[in-house]
């Protein structure tokens, strides 16, 4: 599918329909729609089995939608994947990289196969430092890294990658909160760059400090979505146990209002 | 992005403990392999020296071409078989040249020394077989599995990069990391060589660098293999005991189990068997012989005519011994033939059936190569033969016997002055000639495309398997 003008500045990921069933018949995503634009930062809260590493697979094109379609920049990602891919970056939960590299080399080779070859040690240098990451170990290899700092080398490959869309897996989980209070920063001036960020999470707190749109995704299906305006002064914690304990959208809406 | 690729992959393998390690012991098995090599050559040098003084030393003193009881040619040690040793220490490398017998070479250096036979040379060949398919396996196991385990192989599939990008890149950075440690320590090696004052003809040089082309591709069968079964495994450990098995069956099972098989497939009579049955024949045909013998009837019973009658008996008995030898060397060459076609059978289909693992290909290759492989002991036996022939025209030219016939011939002496001895250098020399570089490459070409054909399915498989890899 090509991109279309309008619309492509500020729609990055949609998810239409988008569904899939693995071999084994268990349905892991049931028609699920979303859709994050420019500037926005999507929280897709879910227990474990939810889905929600699914639909990140999905739009990476390491799994095939049995139904509908995942989108980059309006791009189906099955269908064009290595030009779909061409406007996301991606940062899993457990950054691992190449341990006996230094983080600079771990960055040359990643912003390399993301398709930037021009850049400098400086570059790389100035990357490091937005992260958080200070000059003294920017030659260190990444095996005596801890896992903070290599999730923030991970951020710094994604940022490198200038991508219009970022799908980010579980990132905050395991770090420490001031490494977590830290992350959610940069995530907030990646969307003042305009990025839009879809992020997957356990992580109600941080997903308050910082979301635009909260979905929560449970057995597959979306049950709840909604601007994080509309939870203003609401317990989202309550609110998503009650969800995620099955409660149906009344007694929810008597909790909080809200309307799935 | 390919080259990106190649490039990080050299700098993985590099970087990792386990590159440094199995280098290490690779380079110093590689060098050592040179030094004993070289050290050995000079040792059989010295020896096949010796051996051919003591030759003509015993022929000293002898006043009569015709007394000579014993004279032996011997194979001369050749550098690359010191470095490819086949089966140069196991078949015979000396052969008696007097008299009229089939030709048999004995003297085998693990004949003269088994306790090499028990614990065999340490030569390159080994090493490729062995040490150098370990060496793949360890380095190429976690080629695919070991990026998803890690998480990297994920990270790297979410940039626009091909798969086919990146497992060609994985590919040849692999090879190209780890076949330039190898050229080192085998550079090194060849330094050794002059320095040992061993030195290569030209063509020797040549013969060199293609058995290392023949490792090299022996080297690429095993590491495509791992890159392949990698791709088809989600865990290292299980690619690596994959491998492992893998390993122990080409390596290990299949060429033995092939010259079993056929073994059992064709009947080959053994030496025994045909001896027996020649010793039956010669004597059946001893005792026609003595009969006709004693039928001997001299022209003239004069005792002046002694000489002539001598002569008459000499040319009667030579006569009789050639109709002799004629009947026993036509079924000794029916038996012999009718041995080497069975054992010709035995070997192509045990050869066949052991294609199937490349070890056995960078055997029968690196073997042509060195000119160790099976084809030497019928090689040496052929020259030795085209020199008994020489041998023959010069004791005819200087006694005026032939003595192709053998038999027992009588000289009269008539109380003349002892003649001056004879000088044993005026031998023939033996100068072996090997199979030409041209014929050897021909006759290892089949084995390098199979090793070659190798490469490239399980560079396909890995590509393949791949391209459907559940990256996740």
């Amino acid at each position: 599918m090509n991109e279309q003008p309008t619309r492509e500045t500020t729609l990055r990921l949609e998810a239409v329909n988008l569904t899939k069933r693995y071999e084994d018949g268990v349905l892991a995503l049931d028609h699920i729609n979303f859709a994050v634009q420019s500037g926005e930062l999507f929280v897709m809260l879910g227990g474990n089995g939810a889905g929600k590493t699914t639909a990140i697979n999905l739009f990476l094109n390491f799994l095939e939608p049995t139904e509908g379609e995942a989108r980059i920049n309006g791009i189906a990602s099955h269908r064009e994947p290595l030009k779909a891919k061409q406007h996301v970056a991606f940062v899993s939960e457990n950054v691992m990289l190449y341990g006996n590299f230094t983080a600079i080399q771990n960055l040359d080779f990643f912003a390399r196969i993301g398709g930037k070859t021009d850049f400098r040690r400086n570059d790389y240098r100035d990357v490091l430092l937005r992260v958080g990451l200070p000059e003294d170990v920017h030659d260190k290899r990444l095996k005596s890294f801890s896992k903070g700092m290599r999730q923030k080398c991970g951020i710094a490959i994604a940022i490198l990658k200038d991508a219009s869309a970022i799908l980010l897996d579980e990132p905050t989980a395991g770090l420490d909160p001031k490494a977590g209070h830290e992350f959610v920063r940069l995530l907030d001036s990646l969307r003042s760059e305009g990025k839009a960020v879809f992020m997957s999470t356990h992580d109600i707190f941080r997903a308050r400090e910082i979301a635009d749109t909260f979905a929560i995704l449970d057995r597959g299906r979306i049950i709840m979505q909604e601007p994080a305006s509309n939870l203003a002064g609401k317990d989202l914690e309550t609110l998503y146990i009650q969800y995620m304990a099955g409660h149906n959208n009344s007694s929810v809406a008597a909790a909080g209002g809200i309307h799935a | 992005m390919l080259r990106t690729v190649i490039d990080k992959e050299v700098r993985d393998i590099v970087t990792s403990t386990k590159f440094a390690v199995a280098f290490g012991v690779c380079a110093l098995l590689i060098i050592a392999a040179f030094y004993i090599g070289a050290t050995h050559f000079k040792v059989s040098q010295e020896q096949y020296e010796a051996s051919k003084a003591v030759n003509l030393r015993q022929m000293e003193g002898v006043t009569d071409w015709m007394q000579i009881q014993q004279h032996r040619i011997f194979l001369p040690p050749k550098p690359l078989a010191a470095l490819v040793s086949g089966v140069s220490n196991d078949i015979g490398r000396t052969v008696e040249i007097v008299g009229h017998r089939e030709i048999t070479a004995r003297d085998s250096k693990f004949n003269e020394e088994p306790i090499f036979a028990v614990f065999r040379l340490l030569d390159l060949e080994f090493i490729f077989q062995v040490v150098l398919s370990l060496f793949a396996i360890l380095l190429g196991y976690d080629a695919i599995s070991g990026e998803k385990e890690k998480g990297t192989l994920r990270l790297s599939l979410a940039n626009a990069l091909p798969r086919s990008t990146y497992i060609l890149g994985k590919f040849i950075g692999s090879f190209a990391a780890l076949s330039v440690a190898l050229l080192v320590a085998i550079a090194i090696g060849c330094l050794l060589l002059p320095t040992l004052s061993i030195s290569l003809t030209g063509e020797e040089w040549g013969r060199l660098g293609l058995i290392i082309l023949v490792g090299l591709l022996y080297f690429g069968v095993f590491l495509g293999a791992s890159v392949f079964v990698s791709s088809l495994t989600h865990r290292s450990s299980n690619s690596f005991l994959l491998l492992l098995v893998m390993w122990i069956m080409t390596v290990m099972v299949i060429p033995r189990a092939s010259v079993l098989l056929a073994g059992r497939a064709v009947d080959v009579p053994s030496v025994d068997e045909i001896d027996a049955e020649k010793a039956t024949l010669a004597s059946q045909l001893w005792e026609e012989f003595r009969a006709d013998l004693s039928g001997f009837k001299p022209s003239s019973n004069s005792q002046a005519d002694i000489e002539k009658t001598m002569d008459e008996f000499n040319k009667y008995m030579d006569s009789l011994t050639t109709l002799r030898n004629e009947k026993i060397a036509a079924v000794t060459d029916r038996l012999n033939e009718s041995r080497r076609n069975a054992q010709v059978s035995q070997q192509r289909l045990a050869f066949d059936l052991a294609r199937l693992s490349p070890a056995t290909s960078l055997t029968l290759a690196t073997g042509t190569l060195a000119g160790t492989s099976l084809d030497l002991k019928g090689h040496f036996l052929e020259e030795a033969l085209a020199y008994r022939e020489g041998y023959y025209d010069f004791m005819e030219e200087k006694t005026g016997v032939n003595m192709r016939g053998g038999g027992m011939f009588m000289r009269m002496s008539h109380g003349e002055e002892e003649p001056d001895p004879i000088n044993p250098r005026e031998l023939p020399d033996f100068r072996y000639q090997p199979a030409t570089l041209a014929a050897s490459v021909e006759s290892a070409v089949v084995d390098m495309g199979i090793l070659a054909l190798f490469n490239l399915l399980f560079f396909a498989g890995a590509v393949m398997a791949f391209l459907k890899y559940d990256a996740r």
